[in-house]
């Protein structure tokens, strides 16, 4: 979380200063993975080109282990609306329509409750494992 | 051995005096005495021969060493940095790979391939039958599956369209969530119990 470049606070002496608060794209992403992780019949998210590439440089440089996974997942927030796309795997015997709605639905409902944000959840399930 | 003295007098440097050891001797020909296990008295018994002589012997195991490692990276970085790559580059999604899937709650996708190795599955658990290539197309919400078969010996194809058009919708309608609108089969071999 950062403050919004640009906003000036205001220094009147009594008064509280105006404050903004602005939500990473970082940390939306790292929620949005968190809450898709836990929804049944998620068996797992995959990375982009990027993120895998990127784990990798971490496995062997070695990298913070306290940060939440965001591996599959990556989020735009402008203003206050978040814009959430994920890529999932899931497993036979889940209907992928029913899984993809459950999936846009818990993520929305945990990213819009601790960031206040309007959340647009993409989903694509890249694989159905047998 | 790492010097050939004939070959050094021949390089660049061929007229110019070589700067021998402080007893005078030549450090190349103390190396190549050494090497040859034929040191003279004189190399045996002087402290300056002796330093030659142990350069030498740390230059061959420095160098005779490295050559015979095997530099490569420990197996299981090697695995995970081409598994990862890989993977992801296989699986690197186009957006023709995909199918739409009809959700109230925002845009949703479903690989193409996944979709197709289900429906293909569905009809390898069937009696009688395995399913070789399955193609999926989609208008609007709705598939049209194209898929080829191949029947056991004694299988009525008379029915193998009913059961695998039945087996195809209703797969497309649990596992995948989309309604299948139209299915081609193509029986395109027999085969047989051993």
């Amino acid at each position: 979380m950062s403050a919004t470049p640009g906003a000036t606070p205001r220094t009147t002496p009594g008064a509280a200063p105006r404050t903004t608060l602005h939500v990473g794209d970082l940390v939306v992403a790292r929620l949005a993975a968190r809450a898709a992780r836990g929804v049944p019949g998620v068996a797992g998210l995959r990375p982009d080109l990027t993120q895998a590439l990127l784990g990798v440089a971490g496995t062997v440089f070695g990298q913070q282990r306290d940060t939440l996974p965001a591996d599959g997942a990556t989020a735009v927030v402008e203003g206050g609306h978040a814009d959430v796309s994920l890529t999932v795997l899931t497993r036979l015997g889940h209907n992928c329509r029913d899984l993809a709605a459950a999936v846009q639905r818990a993520v929305s409902a945990e990213v819009g409750a601790y960031t206040g944000l309007q959340v647009t959840v993409r989903v694509t399930i890249a694989d159905v494992l047998i | 051995m790492a010097l050939d003295p004939s070959a050094a007098a021949t390089g660049p440097g061929a007229d110019e005096q070589i700067e021998p050891l402080a007893c005078g001797r030549d450090a190349a020909v103390v190396w190549d005495h050494a090497a040859d296990g034929m040191l003279d008295e004189h190399e045996r018994g002087c402290p300056h021969c002796a330093a030659a002589i142990a350069d030498a012997h740390g230059l061959d195991g420095v160098v005779h060493r490295m050559a015979q490692e095997q530099p490569l990276p420990p197996p299981s970085l090697m695995d995970t940095v081409m598994e990862a790559v890989l993977d992801t580059v296989t699986a690197e999604l186009r957006p023709q790979d995909l199918l739409a899937l009809d959700s109230p709650a925002g845009p949703a996708r479903l690989s193409r391939p996944a979709a197709a190795r289900v429906l293909r599955h569905a009809v390898d658990r069937m009696d009688g039958m395995r399913a070789r290539s399955c193609r999926i197309e989609q208008d609007g919400v709705h598939l049209t599956v194209a898929i080829t078969v191949t029947a056991r010996f004694g299988v009525d194809l008379a029915s193998v369209t009913a059961r695998v058009r039945q087996m195809v919708v209703a797969a497309g309608e649990q596992a995948l969530g989309a309604p299948v609108a139209r299915v081609d089969i193509t029986v395109v071999d027999l085969w047989d119990e051993p």
